[in-house]
């Protein structure tokens, strides 16, 4: 028996559409406090035509292009999401629609799933992107080619067995267990839809992104390594997602991304008209835009919130007290009101409240100083003469490791070593770059938290970081030995039915947050837009990049 | 060594005056600067009485005042603290720099300089490797070896003047070996370390001397510029350079680019100065 | 053109290729001891969720399970037959990337050369006409206060007035006549600085000269003097100090085009060092080597041409090539690259 994706997605979309209140405000509010400026907001006014050419300001534009390799990468995702399309579209409060695959069904098992492929969808290249194309790309994904030094995707579901072309326009795929978050991650950034052809140029070939030919509204007109990549519109595009509103070909002429790596510069050239949009601007830099009537844009990806996950095999965390502490002893609005702006909230839960299974928890870790000190109280920890606990002569000792993806991660530290310290804890901040911070940090199980910036597109995902079981990412060291998290894990992993699952990610948020393996700090804004009023209509999808596929110039 | 040294040389031309000549009141001024720079690192707490590290997050950004002579930071953090405090460091890295400079630059001229021969000629080709490479490229290439810190950056810049340290002392040894009164102790019958501790040293250490305060002045700027490209310390260490690095990204603040700017402008030139200075003296 | 030399400019010549080759090694070993490379660290990253046997796999399609004296003598067999192999980051040819990036460098490193001699020469000019009680002392201190302001901060503050308040450039085209002037600006003063050390020593020098005093008493004016007798004989050692300015106008390219958002070969390090990637920083390296020798051979040839008074002979005591192979005046006024 089978299901079509319809009447199977519609309590989700309800949830969504919940969820969704808060996420948009983000973005208007944004837009609101802009309009009082010279012209108009970054909504919709006017009718949208032809013609423009933007440039856009990155701080970055990552290492190789191989599409598999690149893909996830957040700065490289802008590009990919111009040139190449993908299966399903989620938009940025979780809600699945149809795109490349105009309809999907799956059994009842969710190991078997049946892909409806738009007709007459073609590459830059002249070739069809028909079910063949779909498997070669599917399979690309799910194994790489190691051999030839191409990776597989890192998120792309590890229980997929094989997919086989039906017809010109229909994909089986199957699967060896139950994978609900399949479809979700065909919307992924991973999961872009390349051509064949240059699916099988060797290695050094698709690293040159002429080569690496999608199907999207933008082709690459030309790029340079590490300095820019120029996009044309590709005039016979006809196939865009209906849940952005419009489907033909895009209205800007070309969209440059140009690497400017101080911070200061990106935003003063939008400051001067000099480009239109600057990547990661600093929070704190933001008001001052507004004030001048820029549109200051941050989506909020689907994903985990900004916060600690403690290792409870580590000193002092393998106490349940002292965790609560530190749960208890972080003030996240003083955080909200230095680090950042009005934009951000504070964290309701583990995972983002735009995640359509998020439910508000706060309470089991809102800020209250007094019950913190309690708490370490009970747990023996006493206060000595210069205001550091001590238990048997240790003290109360811990280090924050300021997670280099996010910028603002430093200053959180900084701020909430000073809230910790007023508890009593003695905090240590040791920053790294990004690859030393992946040599002594993101794998070190000796280390007694880790600040987690993570999106995922479906909550399926947080199965898999629980415990160590099936190459699990055991974020909390607890191995097997806490059941209760063991068996919401299984019925998280093993799930179905979307609203059965719903429930149990529900209890799971509640029982982590109790246990106090996660301090959640803020709701993340990972990506953050400043740009030029007179450009509108920019959509931003679940993992919170901006699409300029829809956008206009005024003139 | 070929005759351009003999057509100019500085020490040549330099006007030799005695150490009781009247102190230019330039250096006056830089000694100074160089005495406040020393007091900050000896006693920051008595000289900066607000928290380096502790800040008053509703006072983020303010621009300097009476109470905050260099404004806050993003944190709210006054800033003249955080300079003062981010002395020590500062001038602690800076000298560990000079000191590797000067010990195995040092090392490696001596030897080079007075063992001659083959071990001359396998040192000079060392030295002229870690010449041929640009030594702020070096140093960058370096400090990621060893990791980002500032200890680390400090060690890179020292390494990276490990060559003009081996050469001016190769030149000073074999100058000093030639002169007259050495030779006359030579012949006297002194033996080779003797003559090594007695004369060439002394002489050789005067003019490493002058370089080594150019040198502490240059570091101080190498690892500041290490720093601005992230190749430092994590907050909340407050070294100078750090200091400018993390300003930069608040454009609507300027003070927290320039306050510490001026700091290191106004103690390289003090050092720059004085080193002058003492090369027209020795 | 003697045999003495030539015997002087085949013994450079000889030192300059073994120079190079030394370097090569030099930074393979440094580099090939850090721990980790970019192929693994990205590998690792526990998002990717890859096992063991997948990266095993992918590491060796890169040659980086090899011993790495075989890595080091791959990658100098390839280096002497010009091949720079790919890049670990990016999967691009080397070639390729440095070809890229090396037109832009070199256009800042040419301008901020010039600038660099304009200024110098006019500071030197000053000290020597300007009345001594009001500019020359003045004068005499920009030098010093060249050497002491770190780049970073000139280029920050340039960008800040003359691209965002004046707009006489835009950040966005950084390859532009203005924007290229002003990072030549920032890049150029430490060595302006360099520069005009040697010119004014050099000026001094001549200026105190019998034949200058001969002249002055002669009512030759201080400025025809000062063209037509004391400038050249002082502007010879600037040959010197250029050539080895070589290697800082390439190491401060690395924060000058930071800043100023050039893509050049120091953008092309910077990326290159943040991800170990290994046959790019080689290859940069490398490069800058044969450039830094290739100048100053180059200076050392040119020079007893220019001046019948060198000698070409060796002179030291050891009577071997020695340390003070390179004319040693300079010395003190040598800088490690001022950032």
């Amino acid at each position: 028996m089978t299901t079509t994706h319809a009447g199977r997605w519609a309590g989700r979309t309800r949830r969504a559409i919940q969820a969704a209140v808060g996420a948009l405000a983000t973005v208007t509010l944004a837009a609101a406090c802009a309009a009082g400026g010279p012209a108009s907001s970054g909504g919709g006014t006017g009718e949208p035509h032809d013609g423009g050419d933007i440039t856009f300001l990155i701080d970055s534009l990552g290492d190789t292009w191989i599409p598999n390799n690149s893909s996830i990468s957040s700065f490289q995702g802008h590009i990919w999401g111009h040139v190449a399309d993908k299966l399903v579209y989620v938009d940025e409060v979780g809600e699945v629609s149809p795109w490349i695959a105009e309809s999907w069904e799956q059994d009842d098992d969710a190991t078997e799933f049946t892909l409806h492929l738009k007709n007459g969808v073609t590459f830059s290249d002249g070739s069809p992107l028909d079910a063949d194309a779909v498997v070669k790309n599917l399979d690309t994904w799910a194994f790489g080619a190691p051999d030839a030094g191409i990776s597989p995707i890192g998120l792309f579901p590890k229980t997929y067995d094989h997919a086989e072309a039906v017809d010109d326009t229909t994909v089986k795929v199957h699967f060896d267990a139950p994978t609900l978050g399949f479809v979700p991650t065909l919307g992924y950034h991973g999961s872009i839809l390349i051509s064949p052809k240059a699916l099988a140029l060797p290695a050094e070939e698709q690293a040159d992104l002429s080569n690496d030919i999608g199907s999207g509204p933008f082709v690459v007109e030309s790029w340079k390594e590490g300095d820019s990549v120029v996009l044309k519109k590709r005039a016979d595009y006809d196939w865009g997602p209906e849940a952005v509103g419009h489907t033909g070909p895009a209205y800007l002429d070309t969209i440059t991304y140009k690497l400017v790596a101080e911070s200061s510069t990106r935003t003063g050239a939008v400051r001067s008209g000099q480009a239109d949009v600057a990547y990661n601007a600093t929070p704190q830099e933001l008001d001052s835009f507004k004030d001048q009537g820029f549109v200051v844009a941050v989506p909020r990806y689907l994903g985990f919130v900004n916060g600690y996950r403690l290792n409870t095999r580590v000193a002092p965390f393998d106490d349940a007290l002292v965790r609560q502490a530190f749960q208890h002893g972080i003030d996240r609005d003083e955080i909200l009101s230095t680090v950042y702006t009005d934009d951000w909230s504070p964290a309701e839960s583990l995972i983002q409240s735009n995640v359509p299974e998020a439910t508000d928890h706060s309470d089991s870790f809102a800020y209250d100083p007094e019950l913190a000190a309690s708490l370490l109280d009970d747990a023996g920890w006493t206060e000595g003469a210069d205001g550091v606990r001590t238990k048997d002569g240790k003290k109360l000792e811990l280090t924050l490791y300021p997670n280099p993806y996010l910028a603002t991660s430093k200053a959180i530290d900084e701020l909430v070593a000073q809230q910790l310290g007023e508890l009593g804890f003695d905090v240590d901040i040791q920053a790294y770059d990004v690859v030393t911070f992946g040599e002594r940090v993101s794998d070190n199980t000796s280390l007694s938290n880790y600040e987690v910036t993570r999106s995922f597109i479906d909550v399926g995902t947080v199965a898999s970081i629980l415990t160590d079981a099936e190459n699990g990412e055991d974020w909390f060291g607890l191995g097997e030995s806490d059941p209760r998290t063991n068996k919401l894990r299984d019925a998280v992993a093993q799930a179905t039915d979307l609203d059965e699952r719903a429930k149990s990610v529900d209890e799971l948020q509640e029982h982590l947050l109790d246990q106090a393996y996660f301090a959640p700090v803020t709701q993340i804004v990972q990506r953050i837009y400043v740009q030029n009023p007179e450009l509108h209509d920019v959509t931003y999808n679940g993992v919170a990049y901006a699409s300029y596929y829809t956008a206009w110039l005024e003139d | 060594m070929t005759a351009t040294t003999t057509v100019v040389g500085s020490r040549g031309v330099a006007t030799v005056r005695g150490w009781s000549a009247v102190v230019p009141p330039t250096v006056l001024v830089s000694f100074a600067v160089l005495l406040v720079v020393l007091l900050w690192s000896l006693l920051p707490g008595v000289l900066a009485s607000q928290d380096p590290v502790n800040g008053v997050p509703a006072d983020k950004l303010l621009g300097p005042s009476a109470d905050h002579w260099f404004g806050t930071d993003h944190l709210g953090r006054d800033l003249f603290s955080r300079v003062v405090h981010g002395t020590a460091s500062s001038v602690a890295s800076a000298l560990v720099a000079v000191t590797i400079g000067v010990v195995v630059g040092g090392a490696i001229g001596l030897v080079a300089g007075s063992a001659g021969g083959w071990a001359d000629i396998v040192l000079a080709r060392i030295v002229d490797v870690l010449l041929a490479i640009p030594s702020f490229l070096l140093a960058v290439v370096i400090v990621s070896w060893l990791g980002f810190e500032t200890v680390n950056a400090a060690i890179a810049t020292g390494v990276s003047a490990v060559a003009v340290f081996a050469r001016v002392m190769r030149a000073e040894v074999i100058k000093t070996r030639r002169a007259v009164f050495v030779e006359a102790s030579v012949l006297q019958g002194g033996s080779r370390t003797h003559v090594l501790l007695r004369h060439v040293l002394p002489n050789a250490s005067r003019s490493l001397l002058a370089l080594a305060v150019l040198q502490f002045g240059l570091s101080i700027l190498v690892i500041a510029g290490l720093a601005f490209l992230g190749y430092g310390d994590p907050p909340p260490a407050s070294d100078w350079g750090l200091l400018v690095s993390s300003g930069k990204d608040y454009p609507t603040a300027p003070w927290l680019v320039y306050a510490p700017a001026l700091v290191v402008v106004a103690t390289v030139l003090s050092v720059n100065r004085i080193s002058r200075w003492l090369r027209r003296t020795d | 053109m003697n045999a003495s030399y030539l015997r002087y400019a085949g013994r450079r010549l000889v030192q300059a290729v073994v120079v190079v080759l030394l370097a090569y090694v030099f930074t393979f070993v440094v580099i090939s001891v850090l721990p980790g490379d970019p192929v693994t660290n990205t590998l690792r990253n526990p998002e990717n969720g890859f096992t063991e046997e997948e990266i095993a796999r992918i590491v060796s399609y890169y040659g980086l399970d090899q011993p790495i004296a075989v890595q080091l003598w791959q990658s100098l067999s390839h280096f002497l037959v010009g091949d720079l192999g790919v890049s670990l980051r990016s999967n691009l040819p080397v070639t390729r990337l440095v070809a890229e990036v090396v037109p832009s460098t070199l256009a800042l490193a040419a301008s901020a050369l010039a600038v660099a001699l304009v200024l110098a020469f006019a500071i030197a000019y000053g000290t020597q006409n300007l009345p001594r009680r009001y500019g020359q002392g003045v004068l005499r201190a920009f030098p010093s206060l060249f050497l002491s302001v770190p780049a970073f901060v000139v280029g920050l503050l340039l960008i800040q007035v003359f691209a965002f308040q004046l707009g006489l450039f835009s950040v966005i085209e950084p390859d532009s006549a203005w924007a290229t002037f002003f990072a030549a600006v920032a890049l150029g003063i430490p060595v302006s600085a360099q520069v005009a050390e040697v010119l004014i020593t050099g000026l001094d020098h001549e200026s105190r000269q019998e034949y200058a005093a001969v002249a002055r008493s002669r009512g030759l004016g201080q400025a025809r003097l000062f063209a037509k007798h004391l400038l050249k004989p002082s502007s010879l050692p600037v040959v010197t100090v250029v050539a080895l300015t070589v290697g800082e106008l390439l190491g401060g390219a690395l924060i000058i085009e930071t800043i100023f958002g050039r893509t050049g070969i120091g953008s092309l390090v910077q990326r290159s060092v943040s991800t170990q990637d290994l046959p790019v920083l080689q290859a940069v390296v490398s490069l800058a080597a044969v450039v830094f020798v290739v100048v100053n051979l180059l200076a050392d040839l040119v020079y007893p041409l220019l001046d019948p008074r060198v000698r070409t002979e060796p002179a030291s005591a050891s009577g071997k090539a020695g340390l003070g192979e390179a004319p040693e005046q300079p010395i003190l006024e040598r800088q490690v690259s001022v950032p």
